[in-house]
């Protein structure tokens, strides 16, 4: 007798340690989302564990209202601890989107966890209490509690989460709780009731976050479709990317690497204004070149000029250009142009294509990325510009898409003081585009012999740029930003600028 | 384009970025833990072929050549005495080089991916007042232009691209490799007070209107109680001045190891202070410290210079013996291709080969060359498909581990202008700091390259973990005798002295080791010096 009650205890108080485990781990992946999603990790954490203890006191409190089977309302406890703290990050995953609602979810699954987890210790010490003197029960019940929490706080942030990812912690640690169940009902069947029906449903919940576990990537994807908050039509890995077209009422959007590319409601403002004003002050329109922009549409605008003969297209990434020339939607949006017979599409590195380029272009549309990091930061040098120069004929005009002048002046301004160190004449215009906000350009003349104001030529049926482009070269104060340096490849102040200004708005 | 939306709009976005990829790390890891079969290669200097000069059992001459002028060795003292003649406007002279190419220490080696120094990688701005230095670099295009304030302009691409340097310290990358994040306020103190010290002492002149310290070595001022420092050990001078913070001692053994291969237990403070006062830093006016590289590294130097010794070249040929004889310099060289020997005949011989070799090749050299010491170098290029780390400050061209064994690596694309590369290119540097450098040496080469593979791999594990399940292949390539060592006492000893002495207004000295610190202003002028001094005295002469 003697012995079996040992082990009877010695499992109980092994149930005991597996619930603190279990328990701070759910815990701490419920902050760790908070944080990753709502932001403010030391307020979000600190409000998770609050709360989580406070509803622990709340389970204390109930507790005394459980009193008969109270074995297996211990055993059910701790299934549905892992059932429900198991999933809660799945579900938090699958609730991205709406973050009110979110936030509720979120506060609502840990106090439902920290409710049970609170339940089960005063659940326990009054199973134990006629069977263990009072002085050891308290003792043993708290040592394996916290020890528990120790192991798991240490487990966490070094093995569990590099090695799991949050869900695959959540869940693993749902089926452990739920397989102690399992294991109590096995070896406890003679001192529970309705054996049968407890052990069904610990099986199927293990079975539930098994079968979770297993299809976590499909879930994963389908959390990818929420996380853009708007139905994923198209996804594409190319070497250099990941493009993800989204559709939402009568708005389709473009997404590099989760970076917005165009919006198609309001991407005609982007384009015309990129296009436009060096197409219509160039001398000559014959041959024309654009760096980047594999999406056609800068090509869509520069088509609008019969004079125009030949358009270049140099982008990197030959997957970005293969799907706007076939993809029917995307066609739909460039109008065919990367299919156009005057079009010759060339996939490769722009600046080593532009060292070693022999022909001079009457155009130059320059349409990168922005520089946010130091591979990119190259496109924006001085030494890039000068090649560029060397690629364009006497009065071509050439145009960089140059990021915001509102969220960056810094770096608005440090890319045409470049360009102005490089190009005779040089000004910088924006306009407005909802879905980025206040964008802006710098624009050159490799010459004298136009002028910014001087349209040579337009075309019909735009729906914004109006040719007047002085109403575009104004700036406001709040775009403006004075001492700033020069973007070299030995320094690379540009990078520094951009991370500063972008990274202030996070 | 257009970070807009993801920054401007909604936050979310970008930390629902961060927790989607944390998701996917452990995925990722499943698909990239396929095993790559690690290829290496050793290699290092001809020391066989050089060894042979112990026993000189190389056949007798079968045939003569007679020229004016001869030089020994294709490193950059040769290389530069070879163009200061051709400025001159004689072009009568011979070099004849032991290895299979030119560019001694400034060698580099290439595979599929990238070019990749053997050596010497890069070359500090240049000091204002260095005249010739600056018309070399005008001649070959690395300054393209002078600004309004009458300074060079250096070509951008030439220029270290940013970010040049970073350290990894207390388990972060850092900006610059100056242990700075996470000292305490004491250590920056010291480090403060350390770099005021020296400042003070890259202007300062002594009595003789000479800076303290200058580039090329024989400049400086000849001031006692800075020459007094060669007499003492870096680290002795740190004692003395009250130095006491890991951080500074770390540093400035990895500086001392960069430039003298020993570290700062060995080295002279003179030398050690040197590396900080040498350059003045006066040739920009923005980023003073920067430095010029290419993949190659010096190696692009060499190749610079190569063109005034075009079909005036000897390559595979050992010189075993250099004697003068009849008003006439007698050199014996051995044929490593042929396997013959050669007799040339020269009125004038310059000795562009260290003195190690030069006391096998001379009479009687041995008392003055046994005080010359050279530090033994490894140097590891690791082809790898890619290369992550903490992502805690993005790769640079120079990566330095605090606390690690070497002195870091190099990133040999670093001046590329492409936006991606599949392989990734990086060369680590060693270098066999110790109180016995011979028996350092001996033991170098008893090593196999397993050995050798397992050291590296291990060292560059402190920062990047996993870096031997990405490595494809590594080149490891040993140099017996990589640099002159300035141990205290040296610079300005005897030894030195004696050794750059010309012999019977024939034979002529010109190397690094003969400055005492190896790098290429000092070589670049030993070979314009040697050159001017033999045309002078022939002036005179006639």
């Amino acid at each position: 007798m003697g012995k079996k009650f040992l082990k009877f205890e010695f499992l109980l108080l092994f149930a005991v340690f597996i619930i603190a485990t279990c328990g701070l781990v759910y815990e701490l992946v419920a902050g760790t989302l908070a944080s990753y999603l709502l932001g403010d990790s030391v307020k979000q954490f600190s409000f998770i564990i609050g709360v989580y203890l406070f509803s622990m006191g709340i389970g204390s409190f109930f507790s005394k209202f459980f009193h008969k089977n109270l074995l297996n309302t211990f055993v059910e406890i701790e299934i549905l601890v892992g059932l429900i703290g198991g999933l809660s990050s799945v579900v938090l995953f699958l609730l991205f989107e709406s973050v009110e609602y979110f936030q509720f979810v979120l506060y609502l699954l840990v106090f439902v966890t920290g409710f049970l987890v609170g339940l089960e210790i005063p659940l326990l010490m009054n199973i134990l209490k006629d069977k263990v003197a009072f002085k050891d029960l308290v003792s043993n019940v708290f040592t394996f509690d916290y020890i528990g929490a120790l192991l798991a706080s240490i487990l966490f942030p070094l093995v569990l989460v590099p090695k799991l990812g949050i869900m695959g912690t959540s869940l693993f640690f749902g089926m452990i709780n739920v397989s102690i169940a399992i294991v109590l009902c096995f070896l406890l069947k003679k001192e529970l009731k309705n054996g049968y029906f407890l052990k069904a449903k610990a099986v199927t919940s293990f079975l539930i976050l098994l079968g979770v576990f297993v299809f976590s990537d499909s879930i994963l994807s389908y959390s990818e479709g929420k996380l853009y908050g708007e139905n994923i039509i198209y996804t594409n890995s190319t070497q250099y990317q990941r493009i993800v077209l989204t559709h939402n009422k009568s708005d389709y959007r473009l997404y590099l690497n989760n970076n917005l590319q165009f919006s198609s409601t309001d991407e005609y403002r982007y384009h015309e204004a990129l296009v436009h004003p060096v197409m219509s002050i160039a001398k000559s329109v014959k041959h024309v070149l654009v760096l980047g922009g594999g999406d056609g549409l800068a090509v869509r605008e520069i088509l609008k000029y019969k004079e125009v003969e030949k358009v270049t297209l140099v982008d990197l990434d030959e997957g970005m250009t293969k799907l706007f020339k076939v993809n029917k939607i995307l066609t739909g949006f460039n109008q065919g142009s990367l299919n156009n017979p005057k079009v010759t599409i060339i996939n490769t590195d722009a600046y080593i294509w532009a060292k070693s380029c022999q022909e001079k272009f009457d155009v130059v549309i320059i349409d990168f990325p922005d520089p946010s990091n130091y591979s990119l930061g190259k496109l924006y040098s001085l030494n890039f510009y000068q090649t560029i120069k060397s690629i364009s004929q006497p009065d071509a005009a050439v145009v960089i898409q140059t990021t915001s002048p509102y969220f960056a002046p810094k770096s608005f301004w440090c890319i045409n003081k470049t360009v102005m160190q490089v190009f005779p004449q040089v000004d910088a215009y924006h306009a407005y585009v909802p879905s980025f906000g206040e964008w802006g350009y710098t624009i050159a003349i490799n010459g004298f012999g136009t002028t910014f104001n001087q349209v040579i030529r337009k075309a019909l049926g735009l729906k914004f740029y109006n040719y007047q482009f002085d109403r575009f070269n104004y700036f406001t104060k709040d775009m403006i930003s004075n001492e700033i340096e020069i973007n070299r490849l030995d320094n690379q102040i540009l990078v520094r600028y951009f991370d500063e200004e972008w990274g202030k708005l996070q | 384009m257009k970070n807009g939306e993801n920054y401007s709009k909604s936050r979310r976005n970008f930390v629902k970025g961060i927790g989607a990829s944390l998701l996917l790390i452990p995925f990722l890891q499943f698909c990239s833990d396929k095993i790559i079969q690690l290829l290496i290669r050793l290699s290092g200097t001809n020391h066989l072929l050089g060894h042979r000069l112990w026993i000189k059992d190389f056949p007798k001459p079968t045939s003569q050549i007679h020229i004016p002028y001869l030089i020994v060795g294709g490193g950059i003292s040769g290389l530069s005495a070879a163009r200061q003649f051709e400025k001159k406007g004689i072009s009568d002279f011979l070099l004849v080089e032991l290895e299979g190419h030119l560019g001694g220490n400034s060698s580099n080696g290439e595979n599929q991916y990238s070019k990749f120094p053997l050596g010497a990688h890069y070359l500090p701005l240049p000091n204002f007042k260095d005249k010739e230095l600056l018309q070399f670099l005008e001649e070959e295009k690395i300054i393209v232009g002078y600004d309004q304030k009458g300074l060079p302009v250096f070509d951008e691409l030439q220029l270290s691209f940013a970010p040049d340097e970073r350290l990894f310290y207390k388990n972060n990358w850092q900006d610059g490799v100056v242990p700075k994040e996470g000292n305490s306020k004491d250590q920056d103190l010291e480090l403060e007070r350390f770099f005021k010290l020296m400042d003070a002492f890259r202007i300062g002149k002594g009595k003789d209107e000479k800076y303290l310290f200058d580039i090329p070595v024989y400049l400086s001022s000849n001031d006692i109680e800075t020459r007094n420092l060669d007499k003492m050990t870096m680290k002795e001078w740190f004692e003395k001045n009250d130095f006491k913070t890991e951080p500074l001692f770390h540093y400035i053994d990895y500086c001392c190891k960069d430039d003298f291969g020993l570290g700062i237990d060995y080295v002279s403070a003179w030398a050690g202070i040197h590396y900080f006062a040498g350059r003045k830093q006066d040739a920009n006016s923005d980023k003073k410290e920067s430095v010029l590289t290419w993949p190659e590294g010096n190696a692009r130097l060499a190749t610079h210079l190569k063109k005034y010794t075009d079909k005036k070249t000897l390559k595979n040929h050992l010189v075993y013996e250099v004697k003068t004889e009849n008003n006439k310099v007698i050199a014996k060289v051995f044929d490593d291709v042929k396997k013959v020997s050669v007799e040339i005949v020269a009125d004038k011989v310059i000795m562009a080969t260290p003195q190690f070799v030069n006391q096998y090749l001379i009479k009687d050299r041995k008392e003055y060359t046994k005080d010359f010491q050279y530090t033994p170098w490894l140097l590891a290029t690791l082809t790898l498909t890619n290369l992550s780390d903490n992502f805690s400050f993005p790769l640079s061209w120079d990566n330095v581990i605090y606390g690690a064994k070497g002195l870091g690596y190099v990133y040999d694309q670093h001046q590329s202008l492409n936006q991606i590369q599949t392989k990734k290119v990086i060369t680590y540097y060693y270098s066999f700091s110790s109180s016995d450098l011979r028996k350092t040496r001996k033991e170098l080469y008893k090593k196999d390259k397993e050995y050798w593979k397992q050291f590296v791999l291990d060292d560059l594990k402190i920062a990047h973990p996993d870096i031997e399940n990405s490595t494809e292949e590594m080149e490891v390539f040993l140099l017996g005798h990589g640099m002159v060592s300035p141990a205290p006492g040296f610079i300005f000893g005897e030894a030195k002295k004696q050794a750059s002495k010309t012999i019977q207004n024939s034979i002529y000295f010109a190397h690094t080791d003969l400055s005492g610190i190896s790098i290429f202003e000092e070589a670049f002028h030993h070979g314009i010096n040697v050159v001017n001094q033999i045309l002078d005295e022939t002036t005179l002469d006639s």
